[in-house]
């Protein structure tokens, strides 16, 4: 409450920018720019001179909160790669580049903006189009563009994007991940060296399938739902299964793929192991114990499956 | 045929007028107020009579005969002489007279200084009346009669009204005029009249003050129309009369100068026979399209074909009551569109048959729906519109070259392939068995 | 010799032979029949209708090619589709579906038994349900023997990931491709066993039938070399396999060609490949192991090996220089978002809106595949026990078939088939140990053979299927020596290829058996009882007519589609353009018989996002793109009054999505939400969503229905505004019983020439205000 008059001070700027030239807030802006490699950090004056009403210039700027105290993970994982993107403007041949501006509008350096534009989220990009010259729209649509993050907070769809506003593409290259080429190649290397030792379990049939069973196994309990849709391991106040027939946590993947498996098993052990203990009392034993395990884990799954699906009818033991 | 009765249309004025059918009908209501007696107009209406048509006349207040009746137009055209009138009956109501428009009526209103609703009905029709109580003021040429009363000179607009009529009287307000295509002006004021209250001079300059000031708009000068025809999309036509005195027996023989009667009496009629469809009235009778040396029309043609469309069109002979072959229009236009016109041609009439226009083209490159469309627009006529859909389809499998020149390498190579098979297989059989090497030397092959 | 229970025998072999065999015949039939009788709750709880969306169009294709014959189908332009553009329909589909029930048709008719198009069209899916039983019993019969086949052969009858897309009525190519799958790998592994180029031809029919018929054929195309390029890393290479795979691949590329749809795509494109690198590899092998024959040097042989491997490589690099110098079309956009989980929700938003393209959640596997989704690990370590080379195949297709089916809802049913054959496998196994009524003993094995293999159902007689029985014998020889031993040792065993194992096989006791032999055949009844279940509850609504519960529980069917489209076809004239989402194209195609601008064969994004555009735009921005594709009718699904969930207000955003994708300056995204970032339709929803045409559309009078109480939205669960939106350049013409449907007329233009909103107004008596005549005189610049 104490902040509303302190704005009102802030404000006080914005009458004082109107009345400046286009001309020279260009040049101000330029300045601004070239001073901190293409990057305009902007408090609420500046960011009036950036939205002059008779701008010549195109600008993208980014709202933000940086500070820790705003404790805003999106703001801090989308900040890097605007920097990027402003970063290889700042490469393009002077003519074009001092047509279109990249500017970072923090909150904490300009509350009265983020007032004035009534944001109640960060981080916002918006991109406003020049209000005169040659590069005005044909619709004289003044008011900014919003950017869409609907394809996540990466440079390379970023300059894309803004591409389709600045006079010339940004010629953003993504920087080349040494490190992951680096460790490709290491592993690689190593497997090669190494690859004496690996042959034979390269070489047997039964090392190939349990990574197999154990690929299809993870498989068909939803590992890819969780990867896909970034479910987290477990839901919030600790339950493990998630509500909803179309829905899972990550954790469920262990144990339902775990109770496949033992299921699995008991059905080898009957089938492979058991008719080759001679000794008729152990064996009977070993078939009492793994049909007992199958029929357990059975209706364990089955109340499983009936707490995803509610109508559900059927049910064993439990 | 046509320039000639133009010449003699002075002198055969009433034996032609005689003659004259509308195309539409021959039912005429007459909204007549009280006020004005129906004998003021005995010419008007009688000459409306020699013409054929049946009047009926009706006071706006009594409620019969009804306009519409069970969504049924019940007359063919409707007068509406009714300047003063502020409450109509509940069934004349401005909609009412706009929906007869979508039943192809035609409408012929008077207006007047006064405030009443065809005041506000006119504002849909996109004309622009000046202040209640403003009267069109001229005074040139010096005459005995009040400012308000005016000779006008009404030269043949869109060769509706007939060519050197004298001047003809006018009094009552000018329409100026909305940008909208349909508007017709039948009459424009003279240059030096201006719309004004009270006939004093006095008020002309402080409505001058008023006007350039208050960024009022100016009401005057021959940008004013004072007789407005106005043609609806369904073809109905409405014609707004400045003043009603215009029509009045009164103003008909009302002397110009001397021994020259006014124009008044063949200026009504010939806004009554424009109005009530008698003339420049143009109908689309048939379309035809088809393949080049084909005649049937086929229901879908195949990219770049070549197709013939044909249009007849006639036009309406008010005399012999007759639709005959026209072949006057020289800008008719052909759209072939799909989304955009691909192909926009003139379509000019065939010489020797009349009322036949065609065309030949050759359909683009490129399947769809497509709409062979006639759009013709002019002040004055019929709105000719006619829009034909077609398919534009593909060619058929077997419509394709068979044997391409290009492909010769490809028939070669598999012909000799299995030539070469054939021979192999041959050889093979014919190997000897006791030289195992030639025959494995021939499988490594 | 001690055995578990008496068996008749006094029976000759012969006797036993024939048996069995009349016993499978009667089983196969039995299974067929239930898997035809399993897909008819559909016809039964609702009526013989066609479903959902897709099979509307398959049906109208299938009827121009009843009436109008093959050669009209193929030309076929489909000028209603797609208006104005339309649509060559004959080579943008895999006419084999259209093809099989045509020819269906006319045999039908040729017998003088004057079936309806439609029933056939309707029965398809059934009757091919039990072709496909057939097709997957002779492949496991390749796998195990005919008791696995039999088993598998019920399994793949009733399961529910099947049924899902093959019940009465849900006409689509999945009906008849399933079948065509699991009988084009039959042919393929007989082929690969036998060596026969007879085989590899028939393989080659298939494929083509198979590319005829579904653009999952893409699967055959890679599973198939991917099968050959294991058998040949692991050394298995062999003159069948050359064959097998060579007459498979000459015979069905030039096939797979013929289709319009396909044409040069198995030359072009990514997808097809690696059937032609491995057709190649294949040749240089083939020379390699020709010359090694001949030549003796080992020397030789050894460069020769290398000489491969480069070869092998220098292809690879070939491929990929093709591909960047673009004369080889990259992977599509649907194949690659099979690897890149995350593509198709940023490149082709139409796909990822689509349900069916979501990943699977375990509960889905489950209800599905109930308790084979557990069997079928156990089935591929059986199969990884005996490596015989088709069980490299059944291995190869489990592990693909289970990531797909992870990653696509749909995709569920290439892995069904595989499911049941390896759950067959292990569970026949389990019951062939378990029904042998030997006990291991010290014993002549020669007698016993034929006893032991009576309740298996196993005949001597197909030999290349034998090896099952081979093994057995093995065992047999093996049981002499005997020893006693303890768990690892019998693991040790167990996992000892089949054949060299030195210990006695079997089960002591009855109990044992009982036990064991109870508690599999409960699993059986159990998941005969799930599978009627889920077919009958969940698979078998038509979503053309709706079923809810009345309070008495009696069924209460809501028709409204259907009532919606007869309006159309009954009120409206034969070229009347109708404008809907693309969801409801071939329903109104097929249904009401009248052309729309969109369908769900969504080929032209533009076409789809104008749409889009129009229905996210306001009134006077959306009426001249209506006017200008000549539309005459609106058509959208609104739920809000029973709360059907699927209806367009829920589809909005992805409408905003594809027209932002086009118009990016017009429509944005974010308009369309609250500031808080709410999706909200009750008072406080954003303006942009306030006027869009689709909101006026769904709540236009909507609040009237509720007189003066608050009109609650009962999908979204908001209240909507008292007064709701008004329209000037729509009429309402048709609402449905339960505003599902509601049908909009698009206004002419005024004939005095003003714009609608003032003609309204007028209509609606208001007063317009005075204007003023035009400036006179221009001001002089």
């Amino acid at each position: 409450m104490l902040l509303l008059p302190l704005l009102a001070l802030l404000s006080l700027p914005f009458c004082l920018a109107a009345s400046i030239s286009a001309e020279d807030a260009h040049q101000k802006l330029v300045k601004l720019a070239a001073a901190n490699n293409g990057l305009i950090k902007l408090d609420d004056s500046s960011y009036n001179l950036l939205t002059h009403p008779k701008r010549t210039w195109s600008s993208s700027i980014h709202f933000t909160a940086l500070d820790p105290r705003r404790r805003c993970a999106p703001c801090k994982e989308f900040d890097p790669s605007f920097t990027a993107v402003a970063k290889s403007w700042s490469q393009v041949p002077a003519s074009e580049r001092d047509t279109h501006f990249f500017a970072t509008a923090d909150f904490d350096n300009a509350m009265g903006t983020f007032q004035k534009l009534g944001m109640q989220t960060a981080p916002v990009l918006h991109v406003h189009l020049p209000a005169e010259g040659s590069r005005r729209p044909a619709s004289g649509r003044t008011a900014p563009i919003v950017y869409d993050f609907s394809n996540g907070f990466d440079a390379g769809p970023l300059a894309e994007q803004l591409s389709q506003y600045t006079p010339v593409p940004i010629p953003y290259k993504a920087p080349i991940d040494w490190s992951k080429y680096g460790t490709a190649a290491g592993v690689t290397l190593i497997f090669l060296s190494t690859v004496r030792l690996f042959l034979p379990i390269l070489r047997s049939r039964w090392a190939w399938a349990i990574g197999i069973v154990l690929t299809s196994l993870v498989m068909t309990s939803g590992f890819m739902f969780v990867r896909i849709r970034g479910m987290p391991n477990s839901g919030a106040n600790g339950q493990w299964i998630a509500p909803g027939y179309q829905n899972q946590f990550g954790q469920e993947v262990q144990v339902v793929s775990f109770v496949y498996g033992l299921l699995a098993s008991g059905f080898l052990m009957l089938t492979l192991v058991t008719p080759y203990q001679t000794n008729p009392y152990r064996q009977r034993l070993q078939v009492y114990l793994w049909s007992g395990v199958i029929f357990v884990m059975f209706s364990v799954l089955i109340s499983l499956f009936r707490v995803k699906n509610r109508s559900y009818p059927f049910k064993l033991l439990l | 045929m046509r320039f000639l009765r133009k010449l003699l249309l002075p002198v055969l004025a009433l034996a032609s007028l005689a003659l004259a059918r509308s195309s539409t009908g021959d039912s005429v209501l007459i909204l007549l107020d009280p006020s004005l007696k129906k004998e003021n107009f005995s010419v008007f209406f009688g000459d409306l009579e020699n013409k054929g048509y049946q009047l009926t006349f009706r006071s706006p207040k009594d409620a019969t005969p009804e306009i519409i009746k069970d969504d049924v137009a019940q007359f063919a055209h409707v007068v509406v002489f009714a300047p003063n009138t502020k409450t109509f009956a509940a069934d004349v109501t401005p909609q009412a007279l706009v929906s007869l428009l979508s039943k192809n009526t035609n409408l012929l209103l008077a207006l007047s200084p006064k405030q009443t609703p065809l005041t506000s009905l006119a504002s849909e029709f996109s004309l622009i009346l000046p202040p209640p109580g403003t009267p069109l003021i001229s005074h040139f040429p010096k005459r005995d009669t009040p400012a308000t009363v005016i000779p006008v000179d009404a030269p043949a607009a869109y060769d509706i009204i007939s060519p050197n009529l004298p001047p003809v009287w006018f009094s009552g307000v000018p329409q100026a005029l909305g940008n909208n295509p349909m508007l017709v002006p039948l009459l424009k004021a003279p240059t030096h009249a201006f719309a004004s209250d009270g006939d004093s001079d006095s008020g002309a300059d402080a409505l001058v003050e008023a006007a350039e000031k208050s960024g009022e708009g100016l009401w005057a000068g021959s940008s004013l129309s004072l007789v407005t025809g106005f043609q609806a999309l369904t073809n109905a036509r409405a014609t707004w009369v400045g003043g009603v005195e215009m029509f009045s027996d009164e103003f008909f023989n009302k002397e110009i100068s001397k021994g020259v009667k006014s124009g008044n009496r063949q200026f009504a009629s010939d806004v009554a026979a424009w109005t009530f469809q008698e003339n420049h009235v143009l109908r689309i009778d048939t379309v035809e399209h088809h393949r080049v040396n084909e005649t049937l029309p086929s229901e879908t043609y195949t990219i770049n074909d070549r197709v013939t469309y044909t249009a007849y069109i006639s036009k309406y002979d008010s005399e012999l009551d007759v639709w005959e072959p026209y072949s006057g229009i020289k800008d008719l236009q052909l759209e072939f569109t799909m989304l955009d016109p691909h192909i926009r041609t003139s379509l000019p009439p065939v010489a020797g048959e009349p009322g036949k226009y065609s065309v030949t083209f050759r359909v683009p490159d490129r399947h769809g729906v497509f709409k062979f469309v006639i759009d013709y627009k002019r002040k004055g006529w019929t709105y000719l519109t006619s829009s034909t859909v077609v398919p534009v389809v593909p060619p058929r499998h077997d419509e394709y070259p068979r044997f391409l020149s290009a492909a010769w390498p490809y028939y070669a190579g598999a012909f000799s392939t299995s030539a070469a098979f054939v021979l192999f297989v041959a050889l093979w059989l014919a190997g000897d068995d006791r030289e195992p090497k030639k025959s494995k030397g021939a499988k490594s092959e | 010799m001690p055995l578990a229970y008496t068996l008749p025998s006094n029976l000759s072999p012969a006797t036993v032979a024939n048996t069995s065999s009349l016993l499978r015949i009667v089983a196969l039939a039995l299974i067929s029949g239930a898997a035809i009788a399993s897909r008819l709750f559909a016809v039964v709880n609702f009526e013989s209708i066609i479903h959902e969306f897709d099979p509307w169009f398959n049906y109208r294709a299938t009827r121009v090619l009843a009436e109008k014959g093959f050669y009209a189908f193929w030309n076929w332009f489909d000028h209603t589709a797609w208006y104005p553009l339309g649509r060559v329909v004959g080579g943008t589909i895999y006419p084999g579906l259209m093809a099989t029930s045509g020819v269906i048709y006319n045999v039908l008719h040729a017998l003088n038994l004057p079936v309806d198009i439609r029933n056939i069209c309707v029965l398809l899916a059934p009757g091919f349900s039990a072709l496909t039983a057939w097709s997957t019993y002779m492949f496991t019969k390749e796998m195990k023997d005919e008791s696995a086949g039999l088993l598998a052969a019920a399994f793949i009858g009733i399961a529910p990931g099947y049924i899902s897309r093959s019940v009465a009525g849900s006409y689509d190519n999945e009906a008849i491709a399933i079948f065509l799958l699991m009988f084009t790998f039959y042919c393929w592994i007989k082929a690969l066993k036998t060596g026969s180029v007879l085989f590899g031809t028939l393989t080659a029919l298939f494929y083509f039938y198979m590319v005829a018929a579904w653009g999952g054929y893409a699967f055959i195309t890679n599973m198939i070399p991917l099968h050959a390029l294991t058998l040949i890393l692991m050394g298995r290479f062999s003159s069948r396999l050359y064959t097998a795979y060579s007459s498979w691949y000459a015979i069905g590329t030039l096939a797979s060609m013929q289709v319009p749809f396909v044409g040069f795509q198995p030359v072009r494109t990514s997808e097809h490949m690696a059937a032609l690198g491995v057709f190649g590899l294949l040749q240089i092998v083939a020379f390699a192991e020709l010359v090694r024959a001949h030549v003796s040097s080992r020397h030789f042989q050894s460069i020769l090996f290398g000489s491969v491997i480069g070869i092998g490589v220098l292809g690879v690099f070939a491929f990929a220089g093709l591909t960047y110098k673009g004369w080889i079309a990259p992977w599509t956009g649907r194949f690659y978002s099979l690897w890149d989980t995350g593509y198709a929700k940023k490149y082709i938003p139409i796909i990822a809106s689509v349900s069916e393209h979501q990943p699977t959640a375990w509960p889905s596997f489950f209800m599905d595949l109930q308790f084979l989704i557990f069997l079928f690990p156990a089935g591929v370590i059986l199969c990884f026990r005996e490596l015989r080379d088709e069980h490299v195949f059944v291995i190869i297709y489990a592990v693909v078939a289970s990531y797909f089916a992870g990653v696509m809802v749909r995709l569920m049913l290439t892995l069904t088939p595989v499911v049941c054959v390896a759950a067959a496998v292990a569970f026949s196994s389990l019951l062939d140990t378990y029904i042998d009524p030997v006990e291991p003993d010290v014993l002549a094995p020669s007698t016993q053979a034929t006893e032991a293999e009576v309740p298996a159902g196993d005949s001597p007689a197909n030999a290349p299927s034998g090896s099952a029985t081979t093994s057995k014998k093995a065992k047999k020889a093996a049981a002499a020596d005997a020893s006693s031993s303890g768990l690892a040792s019998g693991v040790l065993a167990a996992m000892s290829p089949s054949g060299k194992s030195a210990k006695p096989r079997g089960i002591f006791g009855l109990d044992t058996r009982i036990v064991v032999i109870a508690n599999a055949l409960g699993m059986l009844l159990f998941f005969v009882l799930h599978c009627t279940y889920v077919t009958s509850s969940a698979y078998s609504s038509p979503s053309v007519v709706l079923a809810s519960q009345n309070p008495d529980g009696s069924q209460h069917i809501i028709d409204d589609f259907r009532e919606a489209y007869y309006w159309l076809r009954q009120n409206t004239p034969q070229d009347a353009v109708v404008m809907s989402w693309w969801d409801y194209g071939y329903q109104i195609a097929g249904m009401a018989d009248r052309p729309t601008l969109v369908d769900n064969n969504t080929w032209n994004n533009t076409h789809i996002a104008t749409v889009g555009k129009a229905m996210s735009s306001p009134e006077e921005v959306a009426y001249p793109i209506l006017r200008k594709h000549d539309v005459d009718y609106v058509l959208i699904i609104f739920g809000g009054l029973i709360g059907y969930s699927g209806d367009d207000i829920n589809k909005f955003l992805w409408m905003v999505r594809i027209a932002q994708g086009v118009w990016p300056e017009e429509i944005q995204e974010p308009n369309y939400f609250t500031a808080k970032g709410e999706y909200r339709v009750d008072d406080q929803a954003a303006p942009a969503m306030k006027n869009s045409l689709m909101y006026k559309m769904s709540y236009y009078r909507f609040a009237e229905l509720y007189g003066g109480n608050s009109a609650v939205d009962r999908v979204r669960g908001q209240q909507v505004p008292k007064t709701g939106p008004t329209l000037d350049y729509l009429d309402e013409a048709f609402t449905s019983e339960n505003w599902i449907v509601r049908i909009y007329q698009v206004k002419k233009e005024d004939l005095l020439g003003r714009d609608l909103k003032t003609a309204n107004s007028f209509d609606q008596g208001k007063k317009r205000k005075k204007s003023k005549p035009l400036a006179r005189r221009k001001a002089v610049v």
